[in-house]
């Protein structure tokens, strides 16, 4: 099981479960953004639940260590809604940061690999050349999260979680940016995604669709 | 009233000190981390940062030092020119060098340290990295913590140098006394010992600046009104902290 939460709950989150088995996509979707904060919160190890367990990779998350659930991560690709970029790096050295640090990439080995992950994902070589020089704080917001999906992705993660993916974009932008999402995820085990409740998250394709705010299952 | 201030002063400070401490050991454990490619490039952006930059002040400040020094001291010891080197070297290899050095570094780095990690941590930052696997601890603090110390025991060493020589040199100028035979005289008194004490006083300087900065720029409160906060506590921390050490060392290496 790639992903468990047994009747996490927390703060706005009410007692919620799921289960992520490989070759699945779940569907999670939240009613405020306090929810899904509240859940990103604890499956990224940013506190604690206040109630139920939750399992990362079959390892019970309260139990790890610091480093092993450091180590976890480095198989997930979060892509926040925000881009979560670190504010002091322009765009290309926020991408290959976990590449570099984790798997000793040099920036020549990644320069190609990075170029065919953007063909590969729909993004422009053009528009990406433009991003790559920019700090976090001169890009859109889909470029953020463009970035964001490739600095995942480079990672080849078992897991995929996308956070509010397409809110705050016009529609051709959230319907590329899920597009891209889909390719991405096509090599991962798993793919979660947590979206709002709207017509755009319902035509998202997943196995299962687990409700934040009702009861959870 | 004033016993509780005094009383809030007091937890405050060792509050304080034992979560420096307590981060100073944990950087210390992980020096490893600077085997990571993205840590050492922090580490080389930080000693480019704190020491290379920081030369034009510090080159200005010692040679204006330095004449101010060899001034007095030759006013006030005359022809002697053993004791004026003696003087010279006291006031800027053993104290004012070391000093001056540390605050000109609280001045460009300590609050841009610390206002830069507080920001980052407001801006959920922190976890980012942590959800990319990285402990902010080894990405952020221990670069941070070895590039300010190493380049503050070079900027010392720099200073005292620029110092030394632009005191002679003007003194030389004003007083048609020759400019060669007082400095010889200077390295020749120098000790390996006073050399040692001023390295360690980079050391410990450094250490306690980063450590300071680093501390109050990562611990700061999720409000944007506690940055500016965070980055003057840590300067007038940083300031109290190495005149406090400055004067332990020398009392313990030269008394």
């Amino acid at each position: 099981m790639l992903l468990r939460l047994d009747q996490i709950a927390r703060g706005s989150l009410e007692p919620v479960s799921l289960s992520l088995a490989a070759g699945e996509t779940v569907k999670v979707i939240a009613e405020s953004r306090d929810m899904a904060d509240e859940l990103i919160g604890i499956i990224s190890g940013q506190f604690l639940p206040t109630a139920g367990r939750l399992e990362l990779f079959g390892e019970d998350a309260a139990s790890l260590s610091e480093a092993a659930r450091l180590g976890l991560h480095t198989r997930i690709g979060f892509v926040p809604e925000n881009g979560g970029l670190i504010s002091n790096l322009k765009a290309w050295e926020n991408l290959i940061l976990p590449a570099t640090f984790h798997l000793d990439a040099t920036t020549d080995e990644l320069e190609g690999k990075v170029s065919a992950l953007a063909r590969r994902l729909g993004i422009p070589a053009d528009a990406l050349a433009a991003m790559l020089g920019k700090l976090p704080d001169r890009l859109t917001m889909a470029e953020r999260r463009q970035v964001a999906l490739m600095r995942a992705a480079l990672m080849k993660p078992s897991l995929f979680i996308y956070d509010f993916l397409h809110t705050g974009l016009d529609r051709a932008a959230g319907e590329a940016m899920l597009k891209a999402a889909a390719e991405a995820s096509e090599t991962a085990q798993g793919t979660v995604y947590l979206c709002p409740d709207d017509a755009v998250s319902a035509r998202i394709t997943a196995d299962r669709t687990v409700r934040l705010g009702a009861e959870g299952s | 009233m004033i016993a509780e201030r005094i009383g809030r002063v007091v937890l405050d400070a060792l509050r304080d000190s034992v979560g420096f401490f307590a981060l100073l050991r944990q950087a210390a454990g992980r020096l490893a981390a600077l085997a990571h490619w993205p840590v050492r490039q922090v580490f080389y952006k930080q000693i480019y940062f704190t020491g290379i930059e920081a030369l034009g002040a510090v080159s200005i400040i010692a040679i204006l030092a330095g004449i101010a020094i060899t001034t007095q001291i030759v006013s006030l010891a005359g022809a002697d020119k053993t004791l004026v080197s003696r003087i010279m070297l006291w006031t800027i290899v053993r104290e004012l060098g070391p000093l001056l050095a540390a605050i000109v570094v609280i001045a460009r780095s300590s609050s841009a340290t610390a206002s830069e990690l507080a920001g980052m941590s407001i801006r959920g930052e922190l976890d980012s990295l942590r959800r990319l696997g990285i402990a902010p601890l080894d990405y952020l603090v221990v670069p941070r913590v070895a590039g300010i110390t190493v380049a503050i025991m070079a900027v010392t060493i720099y200073f005292q140098f620029i110092a030394v020589v632009s005191g002679f040199a003007f003194t030389s100028l004003v007083y048609q006394s020759p400019f060669l035979t007082p400095l010889a005289d200077v390295v020749s008194i120098l000790s390996l010992h006073e050399v040692s004490i001023s390295l360690l006083k980079g050391l410990v300087f450094g250490l306690v600046i980063s450590g300071i900065s680093c501390l109050f720029g990562i611990r700061v409160p999720r409000s944007i009104t506690a940055v500016p906060r965070a980055a003057t506590s840590a300067v007038m921390r940083n300031l109290i902290a190495i005149f406090f050490l400055d004067g332990l060392i020398s009392y313990v290496a030269f008394f």
